[in-house]
């Protein structure tokens, strides 16, 4: 279970990006401020419609990835309930818009709090479990989940769903212009990612690694291994809530199926599992290969050999590079560059 | 009075067909520590293998049982060798993922080929019901039951009676111990898994007279057969065919008293419960359910 070379590479790794940093400070500067560039005016720069649409898309799976993977990636909770989560954000941020007139900017930080109660309250009673036991577990919550969704029908008017009422303005999270979404989008992944960087440099993140290599050493030299599992399963059950109610307001229509299905789950984990399970970067990775090539899959060869492609790339993956894309370019890129160092 | 032996009969029946699922779940867990979410793939394609076999020869579908299992043996041997034997040892995201993306492969191949149509077999017997007193029971779920039963008593006995079985016991307890003690694991490992999967598919032939088929009916079945697997303590054979009466009964009474959709939730709960307070299960043996990772 655990990987016993983890410690090793890392610390490898940190030496050679600390030399880099040092050769290429400047350099990096401009690449940093430049890639930030192009995101601003990147949905400017596609072609059409559709194309923003897609992309707004990576981003809010991108950050659901993320969101899925401060768990999974940094404290060894795969979970195959996630959904639950989407749902329970998507969810509460609506009813309160559609009921109670409340802002899903508002709305958003409701059903962050409801999600991450709900993470801690089951983090509490599953983490405990290991391996398959968990997993099974978390798949047992989100099917109760998905069925209260479709059967208290008072509260959530149960398979037909919700229509959010488009009433534009950012004060409602609802905008005419596609281009719109991608900056909230953006700054979702922002927030996904960069509490995901400063995890990794944290005492927290430290203990979460820890955790992740070995449990039982972990244990014995103090990490609290259970609350800090439980942390990061609340922290990841609340962000993605957030992207749950980004995802409302971006598709202004949620129902059972589109928000707390087991596929879905499936999805979240599949995206961080492609670009990298446990690298910041790794599931946003993910979602730029995954959502596009579900996209271009689906309009070429139609919905069931496209899911049978995603069924075969998901075998392949976690048997062949089960660390996902992204370890395995930044393997490429070392060797590469210690290549030139050699000849050079 | 009757219509509580009415439902208390139908729960049993529908329990008994799971129990054909569970124990095959149940033996892979067990022997492989493998979550085969592919299981109730396995099943459907037995459901399928039936239905075309009814549709196109006229076969009667407890008839094309013989058919069915050794074919989904062979392709559970294919699966072993392509995708399981890679995941033993390997970490734990491979364990689960692996068998999971296997079951979006066949549920997908499924419904490109087959399309998403349900499909039902009628048989002359379909529709037929014996009559005890005021309680009637529907024929074909009679025969399924009897051959599910039988068959997962037929599994059991060849666990517990013959060498190759207490083989397969041997591993499931101490992975380690067998091979030094001359057991083929790899071995046992493809036939466990081949063995269990066939019995999926046997389920399915036999469910097909009474369920209908449609690319994702495995998955329904499957979530229920984990509870089952949970409840009956992994990697007891007895235990899971003892926990399917029990789950079908709870589904049935349940079901009947506040709804399906609320049965579904009590249950789902009960997992939860089970595994977080007992996770060896309501029969199985403390230990068992201790997880040797890689």
């Amino acid at each position: 279970m655990a990987d016993q070379t983890g410690a090793g590479p890392a610390v490898a790794e940190e030496t050679t990006a600390a030399a880099a940093a040092r050769r290429w400070g400047p350099m990096r500067v401009v690449a940093a401020l430049a890639i930030i560039a192009v995101l601003l005016v990147f949905p400017y720069l596609l072609p059409s419609g559709f194309w923003v649409d897609m992309a707004v898309q990576v981003l809010i799976w991108g950050a659901l990835a993320s969101a899925w993977n401060l768990s999974a990636g940094y404290a060894g909770g795969l979970s195959l309930g996630h959904a639950a989560f989407l749902g329970v954000g998507a969810y509460t941020s609506t009813l309160l818009f559609l009921e109670l007139d409340i802002s899903p900017w508002l709305g958003m930080f409701a059903g962050a709090g409801v999600a991450g109660l709900l993470g801690l309250v089951l983090g509490a009673i599953t983490l405990r479990l290991r391996g398959p036991f968990f997993v099974l577990a978390t798949l047992a919550f989100g099917f109760v989940v998905h069925i209260l969704a479709v059967n208290l029908r008072d509260l959530t008017r149960g398979a037909a769903g919700l229509v959010i009422p488009f009433d534009g303005g950012w004060e409602n999270m609802l905008f005419a212009s596609l281009e719109a979404y991608w900056y909230v989008g953006l700054g979702l992944v922002a927030v996904v990612v960069g509490i995901t960087l400063w995890l990794e440099r944290s005492r927290f993140g430290y203990y979460l690694t820890a955790i992740r290599e070995n449990e039982d050493a972990a244990r014995s030299v103090g990490v609290k291994v259970v609350r800090w599992k439980i942390v990061a399963a609340a922290l990841s059950a609340a962000l993605t809530a957030v992207a749950g109610t980004v995802y409302a307001q971006f598709v202004q229509y949620i129902d059972p199926d589109s928000t707390t299905e087991f596929e879905l789950s499936v999805q979240i984990a599949l995206i961080a599992i492609v670009g990298g399970m446990g690298t910041a970067f790794g599931p946003l990775l993910g979602a730029v290969v995954i959502i596009p090539l579900g996209e271009v899959l689906r309009a070429e060869l139609g919905g069931g050999p496209s899911l049978m492609v995603y069924g075969a790339l998901l075998v392949t993956i976690v048997l062949a590079a089960p660390r996902g894309a992204l370890p395995w370019l930044q393997q490429l890129v070392r060797a590469a560059r210690r290549r030139r160092e050699v000849s050079a | 009075m009757d219509l509580a032996l009415q439902i208390i009969a139908s729960g049993l029946l529908t329990g008994g067909i799971y129990a054909l699922l569970a124990v095959g779940l149940t033996l892979i867990f067990g022997v492989l520590r493998v979550v085969n979410f592919a299981h109730g793939e396995f099943m459907m394609l037995g459901m399928y293998g039936a239905f075309w076999m009814w549709a196109l020869w006229d076969i009667d579908p407890y008839l094309s049982v013989f058919a069915v299992v050794p074919a989904i043996f062979g392709l559970g041997l294919l699966t072993d060798r392509l995708i399981i034997k890679r995941t033993i040892g390997a970490p734990e995201v491979t364990v689960v993922f692996a068998t999971l993306g296997l079951s979006i492969l066949l549920q997908n191949a499924a419904l490109t080929v087959f399309s998403a149509d349900t499909r039902s077999v009628t048989t002359g017997y379909t529709g037929t019901a014996l009559s005890f007193g005021e309680v009637r029971v529907s024929i074909p779920m009679l025969i399924s039951f009897v051959v599910a039963i039988g068959l997962a008593l037929a599994l059991w006995a060849f666990l517990s009676r013959t060498r190759f079985g207490k083989a397969i016991q041997a591993t499931a307890q101490n992975r380690d111990a067998a091979a030094l003690m001359g057991i083929n694991v790899q071995r046992v490992y493809m036939m466990t898994y081949a063995i269990a999967v066939a019995g999926a598919g046997a389920m399915g032939a036999i469910a097909a007279p009474v369920f209908s088929v449609y690319p994702r009916v495995g998955l329904s079945f499957v979530i229920t057969a984990f509870v089952i697997v949970v409840l009956g303590g992994l990697g007891s054979v007895l235990g899971a065919v003892i926990a399917a009466l029990l789950v079908g009964l709870v589904q049935s009474v349940v079901g009947f008293l506040v709804g399906a959709a609320w049965a579904e939730i009590a249950y789902f709960v009960l997992f939860i419960a089970v595994l977080v307070l007992r996770p060896q299960g309501l029969f199985g043996r403390r230990g068992a359910e201790v997880y040797q990772g890689a």
